[in-house]
């Protein structure tokens, strides 16, 4: 019927803004990927999650609206739930340490690295939920202060009030060990 | 204070994984289109339930640019308590199109999406559904043989506002030949809030054996049922006129047009668009209520078939009652005694 294809002409009213979702994917994965890691979770679970959250703003993106947030800020939105359902679903505890060497240039470096990387994830796994989400946004995905704020609903001077004391407790934790 | 320590723990994603999911995503949009092009009964049935109130205002959707706020603090509704066919000329409405009337683009300008719309989802249940759909769900007693509940799902239309560019109108007026209707100046500005409540959606299906010469098939009926939507008008918005430009642009003469604007009520009832080719309707009795029954045959072949399950005649039931609106379409089997059982059935 000709008036059901008007009123699907009002469905094509949905403002979609000029976006390379191409380029937003190749910038913003990883950032996505890395804040996953941060949050806790083994590179096999970061990458499904990080596979959810495109899937889930890829099908979505059509409304995704450009004046009300930066992409990737959307973007760490939906990976934000993403990682809360998983650890609903799950009731899931991220893995203290995991031994994740990257590829170094002699095996001494790779040690040192490697343990360097155990002993960060180890600190990690101390702080109190929301001190490491606001890490993982912050380290892990690189967002702004405001950018944190939007996603988590804490006011821009909170979040850099608690990002400054948790880098303070976390650098004299890991000076304390040593480790440089 | 240094903070450098902190971005030891960045790795790249392994490049295996990003291509991996690169290409997922190139496949969600495949699939899309292929959806897109594909007919699809919930695509197009359930922008129809939800939208009932939407198509006393399509005309203000063709038309619409925002020029300045109206004052909104008066306002009349339309609400459906009945359906009334309309007859369209879909070729009057392409020649439209050809001769430089650009609907599409003249309703996307005009269309703010204040909730945007959301693809039907999967839920457990008719009851589950019901709730997602804060409605209490109405289910057939009776069913066509062999006939089985498939699946359910909960649409969520959303909610648009549109305002009236009285110069559109006029422009569109005289595009369909309509020069006899004048479109008040008050109107510019104006705004219209159209809500479309969520609709449950229940599919039924039935798989009819193969024949001599046909393959077997899947026979679907959908049920659809929502809140009755609801259109908030500016006072004074005069519904009759935009209807009769939007009957015009359909093809009827000056005479008809008028005659027929004042043989309904504006604010309660819903247009329903028919074919002039290939549309039948005719008024049938649901539990009490007043309801339309339209059937449609798919357009003569002018070329070979492609390949896909052939095109067949389906009929839309639609009917309304105190508070609800309902939709039942299916094969247009038996004079649509089917669909007629089913829905007296439903409680």
């Amino acid at each position: 019927m000709d008036g059901v294809r008007i009123l699907e002409w009002l469905a094509l009213a949905v403002p979609v803004e000029g976006v390379d979702w191409d380029a937003v994917y190749r910038e913003e994965m990883p950032r996505v990927f890395n804040y996953f890691r941060y949050r806790g979770f083994e590179r096999a679970t970061a990458e499904d999650l990080t596979s959810a959250t495109f899937e889930k703003a890829w099908r979505a993106r059509d409304r995704y609206r450009k004046d009300r947030a930066a992409a990737s800020t959307w973007l760490l939105a939906i990976a934000r739930n993403a990682a809360t359902d998983h650890l609903r679903r799950s009731r899931a505890t991220v893995p203290l340490v995991e031994a994740s060497v990257p590829d170094e240039r002699t095996p001494e470096e790779a040690a040192l690295r490697g343990e360097h990387i155990r002993r960060l994830r180890e600190l990690l796994s101390e702080l109190p939920g929301r001190e490491r989400e606001l890490l993982a946004l912050k380290y892990g995905a690189e967002a702004t202060n405001r950018a944190i704020a939007t996603i988590t609903g804490l006011g821009e001077s909170n979040v850099g009030t608690i990002l400054h004391r948790t880098i303070g407790t976390l650098r004299a934790r890991w000076d304390e060990g040593g480790t440089q | 204070m240094s903070d450098d320590f902190l971005s030891r723990l960045h790795e790249e994603p392994r490049p295996e994984f990003a291509e991996q999911l690169g290409e997922h995503l190139r496949e969600i949009d495949t699939h899309a289109r292929e959806r897109r092009l594909a007919p699809s009964a919930y695509r197009r049935f359930v922008p129809a339930l939800a939208g009932a109130g939407l198509v006393a205002a399509l005309a203000l959707a063709f038309t619409l640019e925002p020029v300045r706020a109206a004052a909104r603090e008066f306002l009349d509704l339309f609400r459906v308590k009945r359906f009334a066919a309309v007859p369209v000329d879909p070729q009057r409405l392409e020649r439209l199109a050809k001769g430089g009337l650009d609907f599409k683009s003249l309703v996307a300008d005009q269309v703010q999406v204040v909730v945007a719309p959301e693809e039907p989802a999967l839920v457990a249940s008719p009851e589950a559904g019901a709730v997602d759909a804060g409605i209490v769900a109405q289910l057939p007693t009776v069913l066509p043989r062999r006939t089985e509940l498939a699946e359910t799902r909960v649409a969520r239309p959303g909610t648009f506002r549109v305002q009236v560019d009285t110069a559109k109108l006029e422009a569109l007026a005289l595009a369909a030949g309509a020069d006899e209707i004048e479109i008040p100046a008050w109107w510019n500005g104006a705004t219209v809030d159209v809500e479309m409540p969520p609709v449950l959606a229940l599919r039924y299906a039935r798989t009819v054996e193969a024949g001599e010469g046909r393959p077997p098939r899947e026979d679907s009926f959908l049920l659809f049922q929502a809140a009755t939507p609801q259109v908030e008008l500016p006072e004074g918005f005069d519904l009759a006129i935009l209807g009769r430009l939007g009957l015009r642009l359909a093809g009827m003469s000056a005479d008809e047009a008028l005659s027929f604007s004042r043989a309904i009520d504006w604010r309660a009832t819903f247009l329903v668009p028919v074919p002039v080719q290939g549309g039948t309707f005719r008024e049938v009795g649901v539990s009490g209520q007043r309801g339309l029954l339209v059937t449609v045959q798919p357009p003569r072949r002018t070329a070979p078939a492609p390949e896909g399950p052939a095109r067949r005649a389906h009929s839309v039931l639609l009917w309304s009652t105190a508070d609800k609106v309902f939709a039942l379409q299916g094969p247009a089997t038996h004079d649509g005694v089917e669909i007629l059982e089913m829905a007296q059935s439903i409680q």
